[in-house]
């Protein structure tokens, strides 16, 4: 116990140490300054632009938004290096033992695969919350100015993201140790990207199962958090998905096992994955932590459709791709989903964009059922499918509190020292920092 | 053991015995199965029927690391890292010995090497740093696939001295070697290996005779036995 203790200390140095002299990580470093001010200049500059214009009314204050103006645009610079920078340092990293023959040494350690590859996740890990540090100047730099900044909603933001680089050094150290050489592994990791974004494609389209499957993979995820929503089912499946990458990469960074044995071994943690995460699915706990509640209900909407006991239905008539469906899941169905997780939702129609289906009799109708009593409606705010479910369950509701609107966080700001800083100190910081690391 | 690639076979049915203390000399071409055997001996490599027995049972892969080192050739294990951090590692994670350190590097002459990234050495240096990661582990027995390739004459001799002195302290050393002067040099015997197959096994007397028996002339020097059996 004790030789493994140390074992696993010398692990984690060698790990750090080949992360420090990995020229790809950093490429990352210096690249998160640019993209993360980038972004954070630009969104500033919008939310300027937007608050100048005024109109902090009830209705516009998710405008004024930091969570949807300023976190989710500049953090977003994170989703873009975790796509296409992150994959090479975790492939470098865990590839790299492979080509240059020390993994024939190490192995030779009683050290368990599964060990290994926790020390390299750690470590990688770890150099991505160093990468992420212009995100955390960007945080600081917003409060300077005077704005306004709500602890959980950037909590969510970060820890989507965090989730989200998790999920990429999971899918790199699975291909990395699946494949002989890295290259092969950035080509698959690559690929498995891309075919989320198929999968969220043909989701658009085609609605159905492949919207419910598109709900998990990293953007929608990323998007969800973004928005400060965070749900367990998503949490769960994510956390599930890093498991099972982790787990793959273990299983394969093996040497001297049957590759049967290894396939077998692999097959059984897919099978258990999907086990996890079928069970998972049908969570529907959720924590909206934005300021504005951009993802519930009034508190008085929420308990009063809490109060309704009988069974609520809705059949929407229209297209996957038809803008007013889009309109409707987020700003109806997904909040009702958060109180009333037994509602049942149907989508209808002949088409994928609903372009052509305009004239059919019954398009566009929203039909609403409490209880067995009906109605059909057409628009697709949350007053009106509020005020339809109200009217079929005989309930009133006490008109909303103006206190409880959010109103937003208006500043006029030129974001000053912000391009100095991403564009000038930062990535001086790094290149010194990596010129007295790699010698 | 036995191993095959599909239809190739790499090693067929190879059988032999390694002696406490003495060191053992895996002779063979290239493309015979030396490496191939000591990854199958060392579990970097499955092979396909058979196993080592030590003292007379099996060898679990859990006692196998802690009875055999297997140092392969042809590898530049953590290049950007300093010669002295390598052998730092190797002592421990690898659970290498550290009272041996000093000699290693004195007998192996690294001294002048320590504070270079292992990627920036010479093929030979390389090869000197393998062979001291190697002397500090404390496995009883340590595979070494080909450890004077890449070594200079002066090189040769004084790693082949260092190995002597190794085995001297009690280590089992089996090691693969191509060149039969190197072989001829330092192991007390030998196991000539040819297409997958032992052809013989023995010291140079045993083995001279196995030769004159299969009706060979030879003047009683390896090279002559081994073109004779292989």
């Amino acid at each position: 116990m004790r030789l493994h203790r140390t074992a696993w200390r010398w692990l984690i140095e060698k790990e750090a140490r080949e992360l420090l002299a990995s020229r790809s990580w950093w490429v990352l470093l210096v690249a998160m300054g640019p993209l993360v001010g980038f972004a954070f200049i630009g969104s500033v500059r919008t939310y300027a632009e937007a608050s100048g214009l005024n109109g902090t009314a009830a209705g516009v204050g998710e405008a004024f938004s930091p969570l949807i103006g300023i976190w989710a645009p500049t953090f977003s610079a994170c989703e873009l290096a975790a796509v296409f920078l992150l994959p090479f340092v975790a492939i470098r990293l865990v590839g790299g033992d492979r080509l240059s023959g020390a993994l024939k040494l190490e192995s030779q350690q009683s050290l368990p695969p599964a060990a290994r590859v926790a020390a390299k996740a750690v470590v990688l890990l770890v150099g991505w919350f160093v990468a992420s540090v212009p995100a955390a100047v960007a945080v600081v730099l917003w409060r300077s100015y005077g704005g306004s900044i709500y602890g959980p909603e950037v909590v969510a933001v970060a820890s989507g993201h965090v989730m989200n680089a998790g999920l990429t050094i999971a899918l790199a150290a699975a291909t990395a140790s699946m494949t002989e050489h890295p290259s092969t592994a950035a080509i698959l990791t690559l690929s498995v990207t891309v075919g989320t974004w198929i999968l969220s494609f043909i989701a658009g389209v085609h609605g159905g199962i492949w919207e419910r499957l598109a709900r998990y993979t990293p953007t929608a995820m990323v998007g969800e958090f973004q928005h400060g929503l965070i749900r367990l089912d998503v949490v769960l499946a994510s956390l599930t998905l890093i498991a099972v990458g982790l787990g793959l990469a273990a299983i394969w960074i093996r040497l001297g096992v049957p590759v049967a044995r290894r396939v077998g071994e692999s097959l059984t943690i897919a099978a258990a994955a999907a086990i996890v995460l079928a069970t998972g699915a049908a969570s529907t706990t959720s924590w909206d932590l934005s300021e504005s509640r951009a993802n519930s209900f009034p508190l008085a909407d929420e308990r009063a459709l809490e109060a309704i006991r009988e069974p609520l239905s809705i059949e929407v008539h229209l297209a996957p791709e038809d803008p007013r469906r889009v309109d409707f899941d987020r700003n109806v169905i997904a909040k009702l989903r958060r109180v009333r997780p037994d509602i049942h939702v149907r989508y209808l129609s002949a088409t994928s964009i609903g372009l052509f289906e305009q004239t059919s009799a019954g398009y566009g109708e929203i039909w609403y059922d409490v209880g067995g009593r009906k109605a059909v409606g057409r628009a697709v705010t949350a007053e009106a499918a509020l005020e339809t479910v109200y009217s079929l369950a005989g309930v009133t509701t006490s008109p909303a509190d103006d206190d409880d609107v959010f109103r937003g966080h208006p500043l006029v700001t030129r974001a000053p020292g912000a391009a100095l800083t991403f564009y000038v100190i930062w990535p001086a910081l790094v290149v010194s920092a990596a010129v007295r690391a790699r010698g | 053991m036995t191993k095959r690639y599909g239809q190739l076979t790499a090693l067929n049915d190879v059988g032999f015995s390694i002696r406490p203390g003495e060191i053992l000399g895996l002779i063979g071409p290239n493309g015979s199965g030396k490496t191939t055997l000591f990854e199958c001996m060392a579990g970097v490599l499955a092979p396909t029927a058979g196993c080592l027995l030590f003292q007379g049972g099996p060898l679990s892969p859990h006692s196998r690391r802690r009875t055999l080192f297997y140092l392969p050739d042809a590898v530049t294990p953590w290049p950007a890292q300093t010669v002295r951090w390598a052998l730092d590692f190797a002592i421990g994670f690898l659970g290498g010995r550290r009272d041996r350190l000093d000699a290693v590097i004195e007998r192996l002459a690294l001294a002048p090497l320590l504070a270079s990234a292992i990627g920036a050495l010479s093929k030979g240096q390389r090869k000197r740093v393998l062979l001291a990661i190697g002397l500090l582990t404390a496995q009883p027995l340590l595979l070494a696939d080909e450890p004077f390739e890449g070594l200079d004459l002066r090189q040769s001799r004084d790693v082949a001295a260092a190995l002597r002195d190794h085995a001297a302290g009690g280590r089992t050393l089996f090691l693969s070697i191509h060149q039969i002067v190197d072989a001829a040099r330092i192991c007390d015997r030998f196991v000539l290996l040819s297409g997958g197959k032992v052809c013989g096994e023995g010291t140079l007397a045993e083995l001279t005779e196995l030769a004159r028996a299969a009706n060979a002339a030879t003047a009683g020097n390896l090279e002559e036995v081994f073109l004779a059996l292989t």
